[in-house]
């Protein structure tokens, strides 16, 4: 069930961005605006050092930009103080990055129940939560377990059950398939395919791979700081 | 070669915070050791320099055995440089019923300004030195306010005499001593006059010519001289200076010892983390044709570097810092003698070496590892460290511990030395491999008691501990810092207190020493304010046990007050009962010290003689003892003292009282112009500290580098501690982490290192303090007192300076880019 309203889950509006390398500013974004719709799949792909990434870190807040602006939900988050901002990545967002980025010393448990913890939540009221998302992401039975004792396509896994425990509007993903291999990698497109049409869940995704780009229902190219 | 050296500089460069922390932690190391070498042989200087006091350069000395000597009597040798003939005597000084002995001095004064020329103040020159005029120390003109020209009366043979002060001398050359007193100097004729002394003079102090030696001037002497009418001796026993020199430098050497073990810890810290950055460098290399070998090499070129440039500026530093302590330790010596700045080449040498060996070494390990990782795995980044079982690590290390825990206990004679090494080697070892399990124990309680009191940042923030190297290793700094404290405090404090207060522990508040009748007794006993009066019969070199000679040999007729005011330490614990049954049985017994016991071979109940020449009489050896309060070989009931050795007049006098110097005030006045000398024991201590006490001034100087170490260590810790902590802190704040809750962890987790650090410290130093107490307590008769205070505070310190340490990581996560952190792995 993909639901697909014609509210904006997210908007870009003339998004620039530039970096100073020492002595010289380079303009990585140039003038981007764009809208993701609530349910809505979108991949953003494009060559190394387009800007694809930059972006996405962008709409996520992660990063500001230089000029323009990000809304989400009617307010600009990218004017937000870092309090105002680390709520809205606990409560109204999910990242999923290709390098998994779990905490190596916590279970997969603590690891999913990161984003709830640091939003003031108890673990004990969030049992059903953790078991419904661990039976999603298919990892029921590996809860008590550290990630190093997960293989590269479980950790990811785990990277995106953290993402998702929080009932986030938009997950944003960074090249999810990006450390994995082709069959592991095409697991994990169809677990976010799954939970995008299952759970309506707005997903915005940088990749390389015009496999992956496939389960998206958009994609967006980036080239030299443009949307083509 | 070029470039290899080129790449170094560049690393060194690049990385200037974390060289400054390494080079900083080398160079003190190799200044704590160089201090430590070099203030032992300063010390040894300055005690050759007060024992030899009015001999200065001269080293040997003739006295005739009968009678005096004369300047004709010592023959021509080419290796003498200057002879001074000298005339001593005594006499004593009294004022408000305070005696003191002031020693009397005469010699050649030509002669005398070559071997030993006196510093007056004001820098003047000893001229028109006749009649009854004297000179006199400005340390004792001080205390009595004394000034120039003023007249001071003196008993020289019971008959006073006066003299006026020509000159006021600086506490040095001739008037510096290593006993109390006072040294005085007079004109040569006067002096013969008042003392009636015709014969010569009653020493002659020589200095050998520039290429001799003094044991080649002694035989040579020795051989030229009739050895029935000269005595020809050194002038200082050199073997006890060095080994008075020793027991002060003790708490300096354990300094250096700890300096040491936190260098290498701060090192190999440093240098793992430095490999580890430099994996992708160490993958390049090889891929490119570079041996293990070579990659070793030029990782521990750079090691070799930080060692050479910290040894080379530590030990100059180390020389000025040695300066302004002695400077300072001098000054702080009642009236300032001068104490050379020995720089030993040895120190020298192994300063510099030990620094390049402990640089080399801590470096080594990490690099090593490096180097043998396969090529593939360093290019494709995946390294991952080896895993070795934890329940084998924490075997050894609870293994190690007991072992170094228990080992001083069974060892003695020299083995005691190398147990006491090993263990303290051991337990910081041993420590190091239990610390992992400690921390993650300590977590999980944590976890609990902060979920309750600081909400779920603290609860993560425990939670990260669990398992986290990074928190290890800050620990391990941490408690190897406060425990290096805590032992150097408590052995400071304690060589503090055993080399300046001798009765310390000891009950008595004041003593007498002279002849003094029972009737003089019963006077101090009925004076307002006496509390404990004991009264001793003493006999000084006269009495043999079997056939070995004690030195000192007293009679109380109450032994209970003897062990409290004396402080006695029996050998066994049940021996104070058993003496003081055998004492009031009525039987002949007698409790002897352990060097008499172990001189004579006796044993407890063995049946001994005591005789003093003339009557012997069997003692049954009730009990042995050490004491630092009383120089007394063998104690005897009393009455035995009387029937057996004829004692009627008591000898020294100790006693308690609600006002102890009232009481001295009132002693003073019974005996009059009596000799005697009679003391507080605060004046005692306050006279001892004067001249002792400065000396250990410089090791609480010491605590501080030791401190400054610390700190460098674990800010440097923190550092590497944040530098591997980046991308945890992205990923946190990835998912929602803002900075003040970022903050909040860094706190809780910087509180709880210092805390569990602080707790494992205490306990350490604590076994640490025993081993070496343990080692150490043959040669002393006292136990440490042990301020729960130094815990204490050395504990808070190390917390404190972990939250101060935590700063910087928070100031650095607020500036932080979490994509730049996250984005690549």
């Amino acid at each position: 069930m993909n639901i697909l309203t014609e509210e904006a889950a997210i908007e870009g509006k003339n998004i620039i961005k530039d970096f100073q390398l020492g002595d010289t500013k380079t303009r990585v974004l140039k003038n981007i605006s764009l809208k993701v719709i609530q349910g809505e799949f979108v991949s953003i792909m494009g060559q190394s050092g387009s800007g694809k990434s930059t972006l996405l870190y962008i709409l996520g807040g992660l990063d500001v930009p230089t000029s323009g602006s990000v809304f989400m939900n009617g307010m600009d988050i990218s004017k937000l103080d870092d309090e105002k901002m680390s709520r809205i990545r606990r409560q109204n967002i999910g990242f999923v990055f290709q390098f998994y980025n779990l905490i190596p010393n916590l279970n997969v448990a603590e690891n999913i129940m990161l984003p709830l913890l640091l939003d003031g939540k108890k673990m004990r009221d969030y049992k059903k939560p953790l078991k419904d998302i661990l039976e999603v992401v298919g990892l029921s039975d590996k809860q008590g377990h550290t990630p190093r004792e997960l293989s590269g396509g479980q950790q990811q896994r785990v990277a995106i059950a953290r993402a998702l425990i929080g009932n986030p509007e938009i997950l944003f993903a960074d090249e999810p398939t990006g450390n994995l291999d082709s069959h592991t990698g095409a697991e994990i497109m169809s677990l976010l395919q799954r939970i995008n049409k299952e759970r309506g869940q707005t997903i915005i995704m940088v990749t390389h791979s015009p496999e992956a780009a496939k389960s998206s229902n958009r994609v967006i190219t980036v080239s030299d700081g443009l949307l083509q | 070669m070029k470039i290899i050296l080129k790449y170094i500089l560049t690393n060194v460069k690049e990385r200037k915070a974390r060289t400054f922390v390494m080079l900083l932690s080398i160079l003190l190391s190799a200044m704590l050791l160089f201090v430590s070498f070099s203030i032992g042989v300063s010390y040894e200087s300055a005690q050759r320099k007060m024992a030899r006091g009015m001999a200065g350069s001269a080293t040997v000395s003739v006295q005739s055995v009968e009678g005096g000597i004369y300047a004709d009597d010592i023959p021509a040798l080419p290796d003498i440089q200057t002879k001074a003939g000298i005339v001593e005597g005594t006499s004593l000084y009294h004022e408000n019923g305070y005696y003191e002995t002031v020693d009397l001095l005469a010699a050649d004064m030509e002669a005398l300004n070559q071997i030993n020329k006196p510093r007056l103040i004001g820098d003047g020159e000893v001229t028109a030195f006749s009649g009854n005029q004297i000179i006199l120390p400005d340390r004792f003109t001080s205390k009595y306010g004394i000034e120039k020209g003023d007249t001071v009366t003196l008993q020289i043979n019971g008959t006073p005499v006066d003299f006026e002060v020509a000159e006021i001398a600086a506490y040095d050359t001739v008037f510096l001593r290593h006993t109390r007193g006072a040294t005085a100097l007079l004109p040569l004729e006067t002096i013969k006059e008042v003392l009636g002394w015709e014969d010569g003079y009653s020493e002659f102090l020589i200095e050998p010519a520039p290429n001799s030696t003094t044991g080649n001037l002694i035989s040579e002497l020795k051989n030229a001289l009739d050895n029935g009418r000269y005595r020809v001796s050194e002038v200082v026993n050199e073997a006890q200076i060095a080994a008075d020199a020793r027991q002060k430098s003790m708490p300096f050497f354990l300094i250096s010892f700890f300096s040491l073990t936190m260098s290498i810890f701060i090192i190999y810290s440093s240098y793992k983390v430095i490999t580890l950055d430099r994996l992708p460098i160490i993958g390049t290399f090889r891929s490119i044709g570079a041996t293990e070998k070579t990659v070793t090499r030029i990782l521990l070129l750079e090691s070799l570097f930080y060692g050479c440039t910290g040894g080379v500026i530590g030990i100059p530093v180390g020389v000025i810092v040695l300066k302004g302590i002695l400077q300072g330790m001098g000054k702080s010596l009642s009236q300032g003698i001068e104490i050379p700045v020995v720089i030993s080449v040895p120190g020298v040498i192994l300063s510099f070496a030990v620094a390049v060996i402990v640089s080399l070494c801590s470096a080594w390990l990490p690099v090593r590892r490096a180097s043998r990782l396969p090529i593939k795995d360093i290019v494709l980044g995946r390294v991952e460290e080896k895993h070795i079982p934890r329940p084998l690590i924490v075997g050894i290390g609870i293994v190690l511990f007991i072992v170094s825990a228990l080992l001083p206990h069974f060892a003695s004679g020299t083995m005691l030395y190398l147990a006491g090494g090993f263990s303290l080697l051991g337990l910081i070892a041993a420590t190091i491999l239990v610390i992992p399990v400690f921390t993650n124990i300590a977590s999980a309680g944590l976890e609990r008691f902060y979920g309750a009191v600081a909400g779920n940042e603290g609860r993560i923030a425990a939670r990260n501990m669990k398992d986290n190297k990074n928190v290890t290793q800050n620990i391990t700094l941490l408690f190897i810092s406060i425990s290096a404290i805590i032992a150097i405090r408590v052995v400071g404090n304690f060589v503090t207190t055993y080399i300046s207060d001798v009765f310390h522990g000891a009950e008595l508040q004041g003593f007498a020493d002279g002849h003094m009748k029972p009737e003089f007794v019963e006077q101090v006993k009925e004076m307002d304010g006496a509390e404990k009066v004991l009264p001793l019969y003493v006999f000084k070199n006269n009495v043999q046990g079997n056939s070995e000679p004690v030195s000192r040999l007293e009679g109380t007729d109450n032994l209970e007050w003897y062990n409290s005011m004396f402080a006695l330490h029996y050998t066994d614990s049940s021996m104070s009962e058993q003496a003081a049954l055998a004492f009031a049985s009525g039987e002949r017994a007698v409790i002897i010290n352990e060097d008499c016991m172990k001189r004579g071979g006796f044993s407890i109940g063995d049946t001994i003689t005591l005789s003093n020449g003339t009557s012997g009489n069997f003692y049954v050896v009730a009990g042995s003892f050490k004491s630092r309060a009383t120089d007394a070989e063998a104690i005897i009931p009393s009455m035995y003292a009387v029937s057996d050795f004829g004692a009627s007049d008591y000898g020294l006098l100790a006693y308690t009282a609600a006002d102890p110097d009232a009481i001295m005030v009132q002693i003073r006045a019974l005996f009059g112009e009596t000799s005697n000398w009679s003391r507080t024991v605060e004046e005692f201590n306050n006279d001892a500290l004067a001249t002792v006490g400065a000396f250990l001034q410089p090791m609480h100087s010491m605590t501080c580098f030791i401190l400054l170490l610390a700190a460098v260590g674990v800010i440097n810790n923190l550092l590497i501690n944040y530098i591997q902590k980046r991308r945890t802190i992205a990923m946190y704040k990835s998912i929602g982490l803002s900075n003040r809750q970022n903050r909040k962890m860094t706190l809780i987790e910087g509180f709880s290192s210092g805390l569990i650090g602080a707790v494992i410290a205490i306990v350490v130093s604590y076994m640490e303090i025993q081993t070496i107490f343990l080692v150490a307590g043959p040669k002393i008769s006292m136990t440490p007192e042990l301020d729960i205070w130094t815990f204490l505070v050395a504990g808070t310190l190390g917390i404190i300076v972990t939250l101060l340490g935590s700063i910087v990581p928070i100031f650095k996560s607020r500036k932080m880019k979490p994509v730049e952190e996250i984005k690549f792995e």
